[in-house]
């Protein structure tokens, strides 16, 4: 089994400050591994530890995003692909699914792509579908839970928004991973010694046959507002009785009770 | 939040910064959110955590307690500069985590790699490295601390074997550990040149430990005593020779100090990132206290004392690594980072107010705990005098007949 986890580098969330322009202030950025792809590696190398197979991470985005590739290494996946091209710094979801489409076609013996959910920056999960619509396979969206996993046939519980539902497919397919799905391990110290030492093969886009014509509309941001501010809060008077009689009237007034 | 960590690359590689992202992600996630309950179980309880012996055991599946030990004997291989980085990010969340790894693996799983025989590294290395036995070092008596040569334990040779008797107190994981490197005299008339070392097994009969109560910092680690009552410790178990006790006890605190200084600095950064959180939260006469001058000057303090101290600690962890002789520059680090762990401490408090009072905050407990370090491992008075002994001349390392190994990387990694 050849299992591929698509990672995406972002900032952690705490370290974004808003510029007063509302541009991102990107000097204290700490970049970490997508939380959902975090769920997805662990659940690749499970797998793969059940299955003897292997697991390659890929990962589109600059230079530093081999720090999420060496994490992924350093957790236990067999091998990582950079796939870095200037003409893809303003790529969208649709256009980064194409590239990365393309890279896993290229590796060629893939079974199964697992994958976040979303990302926690962008977050419009849409990658994981469209990769599954670039390569054609079947697409099994939000799964919670991986009851059986064969070279050939893979049964899945799905948490949708008001139902849970157990789905089978057949191989190759495309999953994308929900929080509760497993616990990540952290890196091995073992391995941590060894990756450093990994080479990291960067593709571009002309590696995998394509060109920036070829990816779609690129994004851009055309205006950043930050949330608004929060209401401060009310503070109630009078002896316990009338505080409980009021707080309750402001309850039902606000329709919670 | 600044890295406080970052641009320290002349001495630390891309290993130390996984390292350190691995550690102080398993301190935050498994640690952090239970450490108050913790801290307050053991002002209580027995003074033996529940927690503790779950923890201790996670960190030697993760591979923490042997970070620095060579593969062959079960560790992950990594170097000196790697326990300090280690030790830094336990106590960056509680110091009863780095104490672990001071006593565990900088005073006992060290000096059995320094001095032990093959034999003596596969039986208490290996499973020490993997965590699958816990270690402990037992020097300090009821009326022997600073003054070592007043130990009154005695092993006295019968054959193949060694009765061992005496009381040592102070013992961190006294109650957890299944091994102990115990100094005690062979010949007292020799005084210092009459101690010898052995590794004793808490399976042996004679040997008892009880917990110590009421401690100030510290709470949620184990501290307490252990009993050697005519115990028969085989000569196979004896660490060195007979009469380098002294020395043994010694070099094992030039790690065990190592790893109290590090840990120190991870104290202070505790501190610092506490005292610049609430000073941008908090107003006082409707600005930040951040923007008062007086406060300014506590951060300030903290970030000095916060650098030079790791500085001091990597230079130690540096010349570890290329096997010199470090027992200046490293009770140089223990001293300064000791010290100033707990002023900036101290001032961490000062800046949250009444808030640092309670333990509604941290700041409290990293004042608490970091208060035992101007003691353990060498008082703060007793570093001063090495300090100016050292430069008066009047103090020099002579060489052993076994030197901690220099850090060399094909022989940490073979298997």
């Amino acid at each position: 089994m050849h299992a591929v986890v698509c990672v995406k580098q972002v900032p952690e969330q705490n370290s974004v400050k808003i510029n007063s322009d509302t541009t991102i202030d990107a000097s204290g950025i700490t970049p970490i591994i997508n939380l959902f792809d975090e769920y997805a590696i662990e659940e690749a190398l499970q797998w793969a530890e059940k299955n003897d197979g292997k697991v390659t991470v890929i990962s589109l985005g600059p230079d530093d995003a081999t720090d999420s590739l060496k994490k992924a290494l350093a957790m236990g996946a067999n091998e990582a692909i950079l796939i870095n091209d200037d003409s893809l710094g303003q790529v969208g979801a649709q256009g980064a699914a194409k590239v990365v489409a393309a890279a896993i076609q290229k590796l060629g013996d893939v079974n199964i792509v697992f994958c976040g959910k979303q990302s926690t920056d962008d977050e419009t999960g849409q990658f994981g579908p469209a990769l599954a619509r670039f390569l054609g396979w079947p697409q099994l969206t939000y799964v919670f839970k991986v009851h059986e996993l064969t070279d050939s046939q893979i049964v899945v519980d799905r948490a949708l928004e008001d139902t849970l539902e157990t789905v089978e497919a057949s191989l190759p397919v495309v999953i994308t991973a929900v929080k509760d799905l497993n616990e990540p391990r952290y890196p091995s110290l073992l391995k941590i010694r060894k990756v450093s030492k990994q080479p990291i093969p960067t593709w571009t886009l002309s590696d995998l046959g394509l060109s920036a014509d070829s990816l779609g509309g690129t994004i851009n941001i055309a205006k950043r507002t930050p949330p608004p501010p929060r209401p401060s809060g009310e503070i109630l008077s009078g002896d316990v009785q009338t505080q409980v009689k009021e707080l309750v009237q402001k309850l039902i007034e606000s329709q919670i009770l | 939040m600044i890295d406080w960590t970052a641009n320290y690359g002349f001495f630390l590689n891309e290993q130390h910064d996984m390292l350190r992202k691995t550690v102080r992600d398993f301190a935050e996630k498994e640690v952090a959110p239970y450490i108050r309950e913790w801290d307050r179980a053991g002002a209580h309880e027995t003074g033996v955590a529940e927690h503790m012996l779950p923890i201790i055991k996670r960190m030697g599946e993760l591979g923490f307690l042997g970070v620095c030990i060579p593969q062959r004997y079960g560790g992950a291989g990594f170097d000196y500069l790697a326990l300090a980085v280690v030790c830094e990010e336990l106590e960056r969340v509680d110091t009863a985590l780095r104490v672990v790894l001071s006593v565990h693996t900088g005073l006992n799983s060290l000096a059995v790699f320094q001095w032990g025989t093959e034999e003596q590294k596969q039986k208490f290395l290996k499973p020490q490295a993997t965590g699958e036995k816990i270690a402990a070092y037992c020097l300090t008596e009821p009326n022997a601390g600073t003054d070592v040569a007043g130990m009154q334990s005695t092993a006295v040779r019968e054959g193949d074997h060694y009765v061992l008797n005496g009381e040592k107190t102070w013992i961190s994981l006294s109650d957890l550990a299944d091994h102990f490197l115990v100094v005690a005299y062979t010949d007292k008339s020799k005084r210092q040149r009459g101690m010898t070392a052995f590794l004793v097994e808490r399976t042996m009969d004679g040997v008892s430990t009880s917990p110590i109560h009421g401690k100030l910092g510290v709470r949620a680690g184990n501290t307490g005593s252990v009993v050697f009552n005519n115990v028969r410790v085989p000569v196979a178990n004896r660490l060195g020779e007979e009469g380098e006790g002294f020395k043994i006890a010694m070099t094992a605190l030039d790690n065990g100090r190592y790893t109290v200084a590090s840990g120190a600095t991870g104290l202070i950064q505790a501190s610092l990132e506490a005292s610049l959180r609430y000073a941008k939260e908090r107003e006082t006469f409707g600005k930040p206290i951040a923007d008062h001058q007086l406060v300014k000057r506590m951060i300030s303090h903290m970030v000095l004392n916060l650098e030079t101290a790791r500085m001091l600690c990597y230079r130690a962890g540096w010349l570890k690594n290329q096997g010199i002789r470090n027992t200046r520059e490293t009770t140089l680090a223990k001293w300064h980072a000791t010290v100033e762990s707990f002023n900036a401490a101290n001032d961490a408090i000062q800046i949250h107010g009444a808030y640092g009072f309670s333990d509604e905050y941290p700041v409290e407990r990293y004042l608490r705990n970091s208060r035992g370090a101007i003691i353990y491992e060498g008082t703060r008075e007793l570093q001063e005098l090495l300090q100016a002994d050292f430069a008066l001349e009047d103090r020099v390392s002579k060489p052993l007949r076994c030197e901690l190994p220099a850090y060399d990387e094909d022989f940490w990694n073979a298997e």
